[in-house]
């Protein structure tokens, strides 16, 4: 049973810390993921919930503790290589380029699995392009948008962006940083429906503060405070946990 | 002369070399550190105050008052600069230093086109010599030296005891913050501009018996300010102090016993090494 | 709708090239000196270029790159008897070199500590070629059209002195440079380069080492820089100090914020237009550098797209 357990974890932290400074931001976190989660992290402002994920993503380095993917050991890895072995991270505050259109935004994603080799990073046919783009763009819904400046889209459309251009990557963990923060209730609604739909074949970890989207998704939940783990369950479990009820009570 | 001989002269060199030196780089310096630029067109300010310097000395009143009239005329022209062409571009770093840039050229050539090409000396406003026992030494470059030190000290004494040195580090620490407490960053700006180059004319002025005035001076002014100001911190008056005494006795004794060339190009490569290795870049801001 | 933009950039580039090639043959001799020189010119501007408008890195040293090339071809001419080729090749071959070890130093640092990094070392280098004058010759600088041995093709020789070959040398050389920068900026690298320039950080996360990406635009602008001066010293016979000195590295930068950074075209223009502008200039006064200077600030304070740029932006979307 523990081989098969070890076989199939896509992502473990043992004792992954940060410091900033003088600042413990988190503090000997061991966490694990399994395959197929759709798994929600929770907690209050600075509890270092997106610390911890822009560690496993790469965008930070750890001060100390590990990293391990599908059972390798990638605390080292740039966050480069960890895009090329399916980690896949979309930032809380949209970070597209606003002066690219929205095609050439999913086309930078789309093409770094087709830049295999030298001749593939020369020259890539636009029919060959255009495929996996349109594919993603049409995903999350914003096919018919293609030529315009990422920048003059509305903040929800840019949102679906970012989804898209993290689709165009084929991940295998998908990391969504807040990713219903500054959205109306219908396009909150229609972003659940396509996690739903992503998480299929995507396993998906979600920092999120709206716990209605939270019960609605989330297979697991992980509550961070002060840098740790709180607790961990399903979403009712940590609805009705006294701990959990005891720091966002504080809020 | 003997080899003490040698070493004492290239000290006493690089004593008033760094003196002039601090003077020269700390404008520099304050505008780096207050208005987070970098002003390329500082080196011409010092030769502005130089070729200013000339023409006084041509005329009844003679050298000294230049090294009042210099420094408010080049302030003043350094305030017009901010006000039209700085402010303008909002003090975007690299669009400064492609203005500046400009400038160093507009101002460069129109002293050209007046001044003309040739190198003026101007007689020193007092002559005397001290004697020491291998050569004898020019009294002016020690007052030169000394009138330095004091207005390095006055100016130490602004930034510390008055609202205006206030106001300047405060801005230089957190410009935000700053202007939450009601502080014109932009009245801040033009009054550090100015006073930058307020700083580097009276230097050229001040030199300009020794060195004679000549429109292509700012470069080398400005190269070893932009040595000392790397090397000292941006906006700290004791490193850039330090800087330039460093970098006037190391290029003193360098130029006296190898070449002055050699001299500038370890210079040169010691500013890029420091910049490169230094983590947080230039503003401390770069880098993770 | 991508495929007419393709035919459409690559024509409209093609006829510029067939425009150039035409002009020697009806222009004085006078413009045909002038338009030779703007095209080997022009190089240095694509190639410095390459990397301020595309990858977004702004260097005040490109002046080290283009004297690496215009002293490894001078020298080994003067020195070794080199061919015109070989010596070529090589001028090229310094530029890289420069580049690469130039990059590999200064890349960590960004924005404008690598500006004043990279004026640094190019000064340092300038310093240089002054103190090792015995080689270089100093500002006084050497001439090499005593050994430069003409060009053979084809059973007939082509001497460099003769104005049409000066003429269709840099014209070449430009013609491949030009086409290698659109080909470039559509290429998956360009596409690239143009991320890490709008927006660093997210390109790292889509699984790009932006560094690598950084260090690969210095090398193609340093060996286009270098080719420039090779072909510069070819075409002039003469190798100096002045052009490893600041303002050297301070024009690219001129040239290619007129015409446009962030275009193909804006690089050939703004060195046109410059070249013309300081040659005329010059007759008239001996402050000329003074019209740099303005143009720097006028173009800087209303105009930070430059011509193609603003041509681009108003009415022609599709240009490269």
């Amino acid at each position: 049973m523990g081989e098969v357990a070890a076989v199939t974890r896509l992502l473990e932290t043992t004792a992954l810390s940060k410091t900033f400074g003088g600042l413990e931001a988190v503090r000997r976190v061991d966490f694990r993921l399994e395959r197929g989660e759709i798994r929600a992290i929770i907690g209050p402002n600075g509890a270092g919930k997106t610390t911890l994920v822009s560690m496993i993503s790469g965008r930070i380095g750890p001060t100390s503790g590990r990293v391990l993917f599908k059972g390798r050991d990638i605390t080292g890895l740039k966050a480069w290589d960890r895009v090329a072995l399916g980690i896949v991270y979309t930032f809380q505050v949209t970070s597209i380029f606003k002066n690219l259109t929205v095609y050439e935004n999913v086309a930078l994603a789309a093409q770094r699995r087709l830049m295999k080799g030298a001749l593939g990073r020369l020259t890539l046919p636009q029919h060959i392009l255009a495929e996996p783009v349109n594919r993603a763009l049409a995903q999350v819904g914003l096919a018919d948008v293609g030529e315009q400046d990422a920048g003059s889209l509305p903040y929800g459309h840019q949102k679906l962006l970012e989804v898209a251009m993290a689709l165009a990557l084929r991940p295998e963990m998908l990391i969504l940083d807040e990713p219903t923060q500054g959205l109306a209730p219908e396009e909150i609604t229609a972003l659940s429906l396509l996690i739903r739909a992503l998480s299929r074949g995507v396993t998906i970890l979600l920092i999120e503060h709206n716990m209605a989207v939270v019960l609605d998704l989330a297979t697991k939940v992980t509550v961070m405070d002060k840098g740790g783990l709180l607790a961990e369950g399903t979403p009712y479990e940590i609805e009705t946990h006294p701990d959990v009820q005891k720091v966002y009570l504080g809020l | 002369m003997s080899f003490e001989g040698h070493l004492f002269l290239a000290l006493l060199e690089g004593t008033v070399t760094g003196f002039v030196l601090a003077l020269t780089a700390l404008g520099l310096s304050l505008v780096f550190g207050v208005m987070r630029i970098v002003n390329v067109a500082h080196g011409e300010f010092f030769m502005l105050g130089a070729v200013i310097a000339w023409y006084f000395s041509t005329m009844p009143g003679g050298f000294l008052p230049a090294l009042v009239a210099a420094p408010l005329l080049v302030g003043g022209v350094a305030f017009l600069a901010d006000r039209l062409v700085l402010r303008r571009i909002e003090y975007k770093p690299e669009s400064t230093i492609v203005a500046t840039i400009g400038l160093l050229y507009i101002i460069q050539q129109l002293v050209l086109t007046v001044y003309g090409p040739y190198a003026r000396p101007v007689a020193a406003p007092v002559y005397f010599r001290i004697d020491f026992p291998w050569f004898g030494y020019s009294g002016y470059k020690l007052v030169v030296a000394g009138v330095s030190a004091a207005l390095l000290v006055a100016t130490w004494l602004v930034l510390s005891r008055t609202t205006l040195g206030l106001y300047m580090r405060a801005t230089q620490q957190d410009r935000e913050m700053a202007q939450a407490f009601g502080v014109s960053v932009h009245r801040v700006y033009a009054l550090v501009f100015s006073l930058g180059a307020g700083l580097a004319a009276i230097a050229g002025a001040l030199v300009v018996p020794v060195q004679q005035a000549h429109y292509l001076m700012g470069l080398d002014a400005l190269l070893m300010s932009f040595i000392v100001v790397i090397i000292g911190g941006l906006g700290s008056l004791g490193g850039t102090l330090a800087a330039a005494f460093l970098i006037g006795m190391s290029d003193g004794l360098v130029s006296v016993f190898f070449s002055p060339t050699l001299a500038k190009i370890i210079a040169t490569l010691l500013v890029a090494l420091v910049l490169v290795l230094r983590t947080g870049g230039l503003f401390g801001e770069e880098g993770t | 709708m991508r495929r007419t933009r393709a035919r459409a950039v690559w024509a409209l580039h093609l006829a510029i090239l067939l425009l150039f090639a035409g002009l020697q043959f009806v222009v004085p001799p006078f413009h045909q000196i002038m338009l030779a020189r703007i095209m080997a010119l022009a190089v240095y501007a694509i190639g410095y270029n390459v990397l301020l408008g595309y990858a977004g890195l702004m260097s005040l040293g490109h002046a080290m790159f283009f004297a690496s090339g215009m002293y490894a071809t001078g020298l080994t001419i003067l020195h070794f008897g080199f061919g015109a080729g070989a010596a070529f090749g090589l001028g090229v071959l310094a530029g890289a070199i420069m580049a690469t070890a130039i990059g590999l130093v200064t890349l960590r640092a960004s924005g404008v500590s690598f500006l004043i990094v990279t004026m640094m070392f190019s000064q340092a280098f300038y310093l240089a070629t002054l103190y090792f004058n015995e080689i270089t010759m100093g500002d006084q600088g050497f001439i090499i059209s005593g050994r430069l041995q003409p060009l053979v093709a084809g059973g007939r020789e082509f001497p460099f002195s003769d104005p049409a070959v000066k003429y269709n040398l840099a014209l070449v050389v430009f013609a491949l440079s030009l086409m290698l920068s659109v080909w470039l900026t559509r290429s998956p690298i360009g596409r690239v380069l143009v991320a890490v320039r709008e927006n660093e950080e997210r390109t790292r996360l889509l699984g790009y080492n932006t560094s690598s990406y950084k260090l690969l635009a210095l090398i193609v602008s340093g060996s286009l820089a270098g080719a420039s001066g090779s072909i510069y010293t070819l075409m002039f016979s003469y190798a100096g100090s002045s052009f490893a000195s600041i303002l050297f590295s301070i024009y690219p930068l001129l040239w290619a914020l007129l015409g446009g950074t962030g275009t193909t075209l804006g690089p050939l223009l703004g060195t046109a237009l410059m070249t013309y502008v300081v040659d005329i200039a010059s007759g008239l006064t001996s402050s000329y550098l003074l019209v740099v200077g303005a143009t720097l600030v006028i173009l800087i304070m209303w105009f930070p797209a430059g011509v193609m740029g603003g041509i681009r932006a108003r009415w022609v979307r599709w240009l490269p």
